[in-house]
């Protein structure tokens, strides 16, 4: 419970730092200063990796319910995918092979410096 | 009659609300658990089941969005999470943060640029536009991002969840057949374009594949955020 309670005071305050953040320069969305100001605050051990992990990853498996209210808008526009359904499916489909594309084939050929042992430390989430 | 309820006792209704919406998700994401198909995707049954539930019940979008406040307040502290895989991946981000950052670059441009004309295009609608040309990031900043760029975030929201869908189920064969091979290069490109739903597969075959498809999904959600507030008005010049 003290590490739950730890882990949202840690988040809330590196919101409201974001918030400063995007106020004096709004280059990012303040939740993605947020963000960053968080994973630096980590790396610099001011908030504690162990104490935040175990909640940050239970927020993190379920934060995709705090989206569905946004993608419920879908229920204002079936007129649009009656007419451009087809078209839709189409633009998504065919940039995301580009993107695939050129992103697998750049760093096929150009990421090549050595790499050996870094990759043992990957947790891979979310 | 659920209307009158909303009107006539605005809290309850946003509890029950709310409440229908995380149970539905939450069966959702059992039934993922259960049987692993990647197109059981929670946020896309949750829709399914809630659409025709509101529909039934004669509920419009502008007063379920009113009711479930609540879950989109937890969209900002939610983002800030994710600083926590950024930290865990600092490490393989310092190796070779300029040429990431270079790839990502050029591919968030390319990826915008396509999209945006494309939708111009075919589908002739501004608001469409902006929200399919910024499909290719995680949901909760694309969502961010479109309202920041006045498009349509529910469009974003479902782009985006085609977008994961598709690299994830033919991504990774579609890279071996051009001959894109390393953990690397498969990671980047995978997190790039399919974000979570990507890296949820990809990480099944390596934790390399999956680092890397973090820092792909997490760097470009920054740069994407960097670069389309002044990419995207500038497309859309040529317009008028």
């Amino acid at each position: 419970m003290k590490n739950v309670l730890y882990t949202i005071f840690a988040i809330s305050i590196c919101l409201l730092l974001g918030k400063l953040a995007n106020y004096l320069l709004a280059a990012l969305p303040a939740s993605l200063y947020g963000m960053i100001i968080y994973a630096l605050f980590l790396q610099f051990n001011w908030f504690s990796p162990e104490k935040i992990t175990k909640t940050n990853q239970w927020f993190i498996k379920h934060m995709g319910v705090c989206l569905v209210p946004a993608g419920m808008g879908i229920i204002n526009h079936f007129q649009l995918i009656q007419q451009h359904g087809l078209a839709l499916v189409f633009i998504i489909c065919s940039s995301t092979f580009i993107l695939l594309t050129v992103i697998g084939y750049l760093s096929e050929h150009y990421l090549i410096t050595p790499d050996n042992s870094d990759s043992k430390t990957a947790t891979g989430s979310s | 009659m659920l209307s009158t309820f909303i009107v006539n006792s605005p809290i309850l209704a946003s509890i029950f609300f709310t409440i229908i919406t995380i149970a539905t998700y939450q069966f959702a994401a059992a039934c993922q658990q259960k049987w692993q198909y990647i197109w059981l995707n929670p946020m896309l049954v949750t829709i399914s089941i809630l659409v025709p539930f509101l529909l039934l019940v004669d509920i419009n979008y502008q007063e379920y969005s009113h009711t479930t406040e609540v879950l989109n307040l937890l969209l900002e502290p939610a983002i800030v999470a994710l600083g926590l895989p950024l930290y865990q991946q600092f490490k393989q981000i310092r190796f070779y943060w300029r040429e990431m950052t270079a790839i990502l670059i050029l591919g968030i441009t390319v990826v915008i640029t396509v999209s945006f004309l494309l939708a111009m295009w075919l589908i002739k609608a501004p608001e469409i536009a902006v929200a399919l040309s910024l499909k290719s990031v995680t949901t909760p900043i694309g969502i961010t991002l479109t309202e920041q760029l006045s498009g349509d975030s529910s469009i974003t929201a479902f782009a985006i969840l085609i977008a994961g869908l598709f690299g994830a189920l033919l991504g990774p064969q579609w890279l071996s057949f051009i001959g894109v091979n390393s953990a690397k290069a498969q990671g980047l490109a995978i997190g790039s374009a399919s974000h979570v739903i990507g890296t949820a597969v990809l990480v099944r075959k390596s934790a390399e594949h999956g680092a890397y498809s973090s820092v792909a999904l997490i760097l470009s959600a920054i740069l994407t955020a960097l670069i389309s507030p002044w990419l995207i008005p500038l497309i859309q010049q040529l317009f008028y």
